[in-house]
């Protein structure tokens, strides 16, 4: 049994912490989005109201919760899935993919591309909140590291693209 | 494309390959209903420290993973007993294999009797004799890999096995670990993979699902061999040459084994040879032949050889002997590039020339061609000498 041992790796706190706090400020930033900006807007007309989704890393987190409400308001509903009824779960395979998106070296495509996301829910809407989530990366990120996160960088009008970054990075920073 | 009558073809491995492709295991674990992995390597590769990154792969997953880091070049029966005993005390359901072909021939035993008793190992010896699909298996390459691993064969001592469900469930092909460090062996492997992929591209059990992963295999192996011999710490490289290893592995596992496979097989066990370097110095030769005496397909063999380009440019009657020409041109760079550590004939290997017979007899037993063919290829290769002059 020399050649023999038992082994149960341990976390990885700092890149942990790190998507955990993109996926929080992403997802106050989508609820921001959702007021600011006519496209985000128009994507959530089309789901159903109290649809609810998550964007998280398998097996244990960390996870983001967006929902619509009952009055079609778009919501962060935080980080926590238990009691909750989610209708599209969005997950990815692990913690270093996570990383490689979030870091911005892989897009969202790109990553979904290389299966390393599995989507639980309708495609349709999944398809929607990946539209969403590029147009929340364009307001959030400068255009240089922008380009590397989404598919195509948008040709946004120059009112477009700064009023709507300084009011969505405000809303996202005081959480309304 | 060349569609025969009537083919069969089977390939459960799935592939996950590139970068970080190592942290998709747990999920690829649940997916295959398995929460304890075994981890079989050798000393060498835990020695690299290859174990460890193994191992980091599985953070933040909770899992625990046993890892054994004792198997020999040779594994045998002794050693599938010890692993048994681990396997089942510690209550582990799933095997991962990180490394080439011994690990890998350990890992096959091992899963044959952990979904049995262990009595089914001599049983289970010979040709499709299993009748049940085994327990999750992953082959993770690492170091030199010749496809054998992603093949339905293993053998361990006296007993040799052939069976589509000792094939791994899974590849994961990680740029960290496919790295190679050793000259002569990462050739040989290349070799083992371009001997296989080739006969079975122009084999008599040629059809498009094998043409699939042997033209893809031959194509990696072509453009990255070379590269890797000359940059050894080459990750793009290597990667390709151990999925061109994977691929072959899937495309021999459905073809009969071809007239290079058991002259070299039989010429490495008579004379305790690399069976790569073996089938690498009779692959042009045995091919010249099959395709004198058989008409086999070496046209089209120019294609995943030389590219499109190439192809393109040589008239119809000239591929066949174009890419024999290739074949040997391989042979010479091989030598080149590894300053002699890769030889050019059976004579360079001290391969005693009277000793030619009966090692074509013993490879006769196992091949349509018969042993008067086989005897023709070893001396042709044993002087250097196509059977017509190269181009």
């Amino acid at each position: 049994m020399g050649d023999f041992r038992e082994v149960t790796p341990g976390g990885n706190p700092l890149k942990r912490v790190y998507v955990a706090i993109m996926l929080w400020f992403v997802g106050r930033a989508i609820q921001a989005a959702a007021v600011v900006d006519d496209d985000v807007k128009k994507e959530f007309e089309n789901l159903p109201d109290g649809f609810t989704f998550s964007l998280g890393v398998m097996p244990n987190g960390p996870t983001m919760i967006v929902g619509k409400n009952r009055r079609g308001k778009v919501k962060y509903l935080g980080w926590n899935p238990k009691g909750r009824l989610i209708d599209l779960k969005m997950k990815i395979k692990n913690l270093e993919a996570a990383i490689l998106m979030f870091t911005f070296q892989e897009s969202t495509a790109v990553a979904n591309a290389r299966v390393r996301m599995i989507v639980d829910g309708e495609v349709p809407p999944a398809c929607a909140i990946v539209r969403v989530l590029d147009i929340v990366e364009v307001y959030l990120l400068a255009k240089i590291i922008a380009k590397l996160a989404v598919k195509r960088y948008p040709v946004w009008s120059f009112g477009r693209k700064w009023i709507g970054r300084t009011r969505i990075y405000f809303r996202a920073v005081l959480g309304y | 494309m060349f569609l025969p009558a009537q083919y069969e073809f089977f390939c459960p491995v799935k592939t996950n390959s590139g970068n970080r492709a190592l942290e998709h295991l747990p999920v690829e674990l649940d997916a295959l209903n398995a929460r304890k992995p075994l981890i079989i390597t050798s000393k060498d590769l835990s020695g690299r420290g290859l174990a460890d990154v193994m191992a980091d792969a599985f953070k933040d997953s909770g899992l625990t993973l046993g890892i054994f880091d004792g198997t020999s070049p040779a594994p045998d029966l002794k050693l599938i007993r010890e692993l048994t005993k681990i396997y089942r005390h510690k209550g582990y359901d799933a095997i991962i294999a990180l490394g080439g072909g011994s690990v890998m021939d350990a890992a096959k035993a091992l899963n044959i009797v952990v979904s049995g008793r262990p009595e089914d190992l001599e049983r289970a010896a010979g040709e499709d004799r299993m009748m049940k699909p085994l327990k999750p298996l992953i082959w993770v390459p690492a170091g030199e890999a010749d496809g054998y691993e992603s093949s339905k064969y293993a053998t361990i001592g006296p007993l040799n096995f052939s069976s589509p469900y000792l094939m791994p469930h899974l590849v994961v092909l990680d740029p960290r670990m496919t790295i190679q460090e050793n000259i002569e062996k990462t050739a040989a492997s290349a070799l083992i993979v371009l001997t296989h992929a080739v006969e079975a591209y122009t084999g008599p059990a040629k059809n498009p699902m094998t043409d699939a992963y042997a033209y893809a295999a031959i194509a990696l192996i072509m453009t990255h061999l070379m590269d890797v011999m000359k940059i050894f710490q080459n990750e793009k490289g290597c990667l390709d040459l151990a999925n061109a290893a994977s691929m072959a592995g899937c495309a021999f596992s459905n073809s009969p084994k071809g007239l290079v496979h058991t002259l070299g097989s039989a010429l490495a066990l008579a004379c305790g040879l690399s069976p790569g370097l073996c089938m690498g110095i009779l692959l042009p030769y045995g091919l010249e032949y099959n395709t004198q005496k058989h008409g086999f397909h070496t046209l089209e063999l120019l294609m995943p050889l030389a590219g499109p380009d190439v192809y393109a440019g040589t008239a119809g009657s000239l591929r066949s002997r174009k890419a024999l020409d290739i074949l040997y041109d391989l042979q010479d760079k091989l030598v080149q590039a590894s300053g002699g550590m890769v030889p050019r004939k059976l004579a360079d290997m001290k391969v005693p020339k009277e000793k030619l017979t009966e090692i074509a007899q013993t490879a006769g037993g196992e091949n349509i061609t018969g042993w008067e063919g086989g005897l023709s290829v070893l001396e042709q290769a044993w002087q250097g000498k196509p059977a017509t002059p190269t181009s």
